[in-house]
């Protein structure tokens, strides 16, 4: 395989949507230092910034995904053999379960997906990897998904953010054919440098005084993924579509194939700042399901967003992990960072960052309980809208400190 | 425990009370042992098993058969090898040349051994040990050929490690050692059974194929075994746990067992514990190549108790302190769900990983490292039976039936219809019988119009008092 890449590599040209987002940017840093000589264009909404570095000898362009025009202006100037599609939405929790932004998600990630697909075809595109989600399969919250594969069918009914990549994804893998061979990548939860949807919710806990509090068993398994690991992925899958082709129009789980409880890799985060929970409270999950309620019915009446819901609650005691068998079979991909490893490097990032996760510490409009259900995000973010560098500014600091994007 | 301890544990624990008594009424063992068609030479080999081991002779003796006497056999010879190497007043020169020696032993008939010191446990099997001799020379000999390999492996493993003892110190000291100890002692063991169960066409070839499988299946046993007798081998002047592990939370392999180091010594226990259950998935898998339910119970027995055994002595001070059991009920309990199928066993497997799950601490330096093992065993667990399948999910999407289903739904349709019926044809019944009642009161001159009046005008009770002037 290795001999059939390299073949190409004097004329690869790639195009990364979301390059500087936190996927976007992992995979362009792991390209670059895999293939320094292919030449690499990142096309997304936010400019770089330094916390999704992105490395020497990289274009930048500022590319709308969700305008055809703006597309098809970047296809023409770059004319790629190879395009990585990582820019997507995720709405925040507030608005996750609800369906207030499904326009919005709908418009960037099923329409700008058409988008970049419609241009990959007109150019003569070889490659198109696109960073799907396991949300795709594991988004419906009612029911259990242990080991699934992928085998497992989308939810048809589940959230917006899970509906809209799932028809994005449906779109890839039906435009693959002999000239043009597509693949999609579903990661899971991801952690690394550059996080800003998973450790720092997490770490506002201490400040918060919700370590003690345990909704659920507590024996839920997750999976969580190393950004660079999920950057692996993407070089593999688009080895592979350059060389055999074995993985076109197919999709692969990716993950560290290490599930934890979400509890656990809580416990874990904390540890490392120094906290263990004094003593733990176990809140059965119906009784945490009719508080969920509660505060859906008063943000309701009060007009306000809701955090804490019905649907966060089964989120946060949901099983979600899925088997890497197929990933390491076709794309021979295994985690190279393994989680314990993962979850210190992602702590150390922010030990540098403090004054960003200080910054969520006094969030006042996180109630006891919530922050605890925060964790719940799926990755992917990035790309078109990642509000990282702006997530400093107090006033959107909520936001974020709540889920990621928006 | 005494019997009032006993009599108090059990009122408080029926569940496990009820085992006791489910096993010891209920359990049937897949083969029984025929002692009318037995030799006097065996009985007597079967005699030495129950001296020697009460555990093992239990399990020995169900087995099928066709393996009964070599694995007995397999049993004494390893016992006997294991009283020469224990017995410390027997000089190296005479000790290394006699394990080196013992595979050639087992041929040589009326061969027997009286150096063994008064008060060695089980002097008597080899001072008898022409018996055992004699029934190996019997038994088929493609099993020989596998006992006598493994005690020539087992033999100089254990000569070597003698040798060591007297010129250098023999404490082990890293992970490998560790593990290279519990091969010896254990791991041969597991290999020597599996090649006899490949042999005897109760296992699946393939087991032979993936040598770390059966090897993970006794060391896995070793390992729980050496981490509950700590205090039982510390006061006997005996170190299994390895240097590399106790050295990274005390300084001294005696502080384990002061107070002042507890916690220190519990995540060193659980250190211990994490390395033993990386070897539970391949147990699992293991077993899972079995095809004789007697060989599956006589492996899984053991392998259950060991899970419980691990969660018993997962971060619990009272290691330290003296030798813990499971208790009796608990025993009962596995062995019942030990000697059904790989499934039921699974479920056990998960109940205690769940438990050791719950035990652990962040304040322990592995507790990740654990909280990882233990979800690894669940998702493999996942993975050869699994709760949900991806068919039932894409019925669940697409709202598609299976054909019991809709048997069910129209079982449920019909029952719904019938039930409508009865309630109508109730109804009918009411009004009818009502009417008859109402036509035969009218036919009696009851003023029903009254009645009516006086229900308009509020009046729901009758008159208080009748008066009955005219009498």
């Amino acid at each position: 395989m290795q001999k059939n890449v390299m073949s190409y590599s004097a004329v690869n040209r790639l195009l990364i949507s979301g390059g500087t987002g936190f996927v976007g940017s992992a995979i362009t840093r792991a390209l670059v230092k895999k293939y320094p000589a292919w030449d690499l264009t990142v096309i997304d909404q936010n400019p770089p910034s330094a916390k999704h570095e992105l490395p020497g000898g990289v274009s930048y362009r500022q590319v709308d995904i969700t305008s055809i025009e703006a597309v098809k202006s970047a296809f023409a100037a770059v004319n790629p053999h190879v395009v990585v599609h990582t820019a997507g939405i995720i709405p925040g929790l507030a608005e996750r379960f609800r369906r207030r932004m499904q326009s919005k998600v709908w418009q960037v990630n099923v329409e700008g997906t058409r988008n970049m697909l419609h241009e990959s075809k007109q150019t003569g595109v070889e490659v198109f990897v696109y960073t799907s989600s396991c949300c795709v399969v594991t988004d419906d919250t009612l029911s259990p998904y242990p080991n699934v594969d992928e085998e497992w069918p989308s939810s048809l009914k589940s959230t917006i953010y899970g509906e809209s990549k799932a028809a994005a994804e449906a779109l890839v893998l039906k435009a693959s054919n002999s000239e043009m061979a597509t693949c999609a990548l579903r990661p899971s939860v991801l952690c690394g440098p550059g996080d800003c949807q998973l450790l720092p919710p997490i770490h506002a806990c201490i400040a918060n005084h919700e370590t003690a509090f345990l909704i659920g068993d507590g024996l839920n398994l997750w999976d969580i993924t190393h950004v660079d690991n999920v950057a692996d992925a993407h070089v593999l899958a688009i080895e592979n579509l350059l060389s055999t082709r074995t993985a076109a129009g197919e999709a692969f789980f990716i993950q560290n194939n290490e599930p934890i409880t979400f509890r656990d890799l809580c416990l874990a985060i904390w540890a490392h700042f120094g906290h263990i929970p004094p003593f733990q409270v176990r809140i059965p999950q119906t009784m945490a399901y009719l508080v969920g309620l509660a505060c859906e019915t008063v943000t309701w009446a009060m007009g306000s967003t809701a955090t804490l819901s019905r649907g966060s609650v089964r989120d946060a005691c949901a099983v979600r992990y899925a088997s890497g068998e197929k990933a390491k079979e076709i794309l021979g991909y295994e985690a190279r960072i393994g989680i314990e490893e993962a979850i210190r490097l992602s702590c150390e990032v922010s030990d540098r960052w403090s004054f960003h996760l200080s910054s969520h510490t006094h969030s006042p409009r996180i109630t006891p309980l919530v922050c605890y259900l925060l964790k719940i995000k799926p990755p992917m973010s990035q790309g078109t809208q990642d509000p990282c560098p702006p997530c400093l500014e107090i006033q959107i600091k909520f936001t974020w400190a709540i889920d990621g994007d928006f | 425990m005494g019997l009032v301890g006993n009599a108090l544990y059990y009122s408080f624990h029926p569940m496990q009370l009820r085992a006791i008594i489910q096993w010891k009424v209920w359990h049937n063992p897949p083969h029984e042992r025929n002692e009318k068609n037995e030799t006097e030479n065996q009985k007597l080999c079967f005699k030495f098993l129950e001296k020697t081991s009460r555990s093992f002779s239990a399990v020995i003796k169900e087995l099928h058969p066709e393996l009964l006497i070599p694995i007995c056999i397999f049993y004494l010879v390893l016992r006997g090898l294991d009283t020469v190497e224990d017995d410390t007043s027997i000089p190296l020169a005479t000790k290394e040349p006699l394990l080196r020696d013992f595979k050639n032993i087992l041929t040589k008939e009326g061969w027997n051994f009286t150096g063994n010191r008064p008060e060695e446990k089980d002097r008597e099997l080899l001072v008898q040990f022409n018996h055992v001799i004699t029934e190996f020379i019997n038994m088929k000999p493609q099993y020989q050929t596998i006992i006598q390999d493994i005690t020539e492996r087992m033999g100089n493993g254990m000569a070597d490690y003698a040798v060591k003892a007297e010129t250098d110190d023999a404490s082990v000291k890293t992970k490998e050692e560790y593990d290279l100890y519990c091969y010896y002692v254990a791991g041969l063991v597991g290999e020597g059974l599996t090649r006899l169960f490949v042999e005897a066409e109760f296992g699946n070839p393939a087991l032979l194929k993936r040598p770390r499988l059966h090897k993970s299946m006794g060391l896995f046993l070793q390992k729980t075994n050496i981490i509950r007798d700590i205090r039982e081998d510390f006061d006997d002047n005996r170190r299994f746990w390895p240097q590399e592990i106790w050295s990274k939370h005390v300084d001294n392999f005696e502080d384990l067992f002061k107070p002042e180091h507890l916690d220190a010594a519990l995540n060193c226990s659980s250190e211990m514990v994490l390395n033993a259950l990386e070897h539970g998935e391949e147990c699992l898998f293991y077993l899972a190549g079995l095809r004789e339910q007697s060989v599956f119970n006589f492996c899984a027995i053991p392998q259950s108790m060991a899970i419980a055994t691990m969660e018993l002595c997962f971060r619990n001070p009272d290691i330290f302190k003296k030798n813990i059991k499971i208790t009796k009920g608990e025993a009962c309990e596995l062995m019942h769900k030990s000697t059904q199928n790989l499934s039921v066993l699974c479920d056990s497997f998960r109940e205690y990983t769940r438990k050791i799950h719950k035990k652990n601490t962040p304040k322990d330096p592995n507790f990740l490292k654990i909280s990882i093992v233990c979800g690894q065993i669940e998702k493999f667990i996942e993975t050869i039976f699994p709760t949900q399948t991806a068919e039932a999910a894409q019925r669940k999407v697409t709202g598609e039936l299976t054909a019991a289903e809709a048997k069910r739904k129209e079982e449920d349709a019909q029952n719904k219809d019938d039930i409508w019926f009865m309630m109508a044809l109730m109804g009918v019944i009411v009004v009818i019988v009502a009417g008859l009642m109402i036509f035969a009161a009218w036919m009696m001159g009851a003023r029903f119009d009254l009645a009516y009046k006086e229900l308009t005008q509020g009046n729901f009770r009758p008159p208080q008092s009748i008066e009955h002037g005219e009498l």
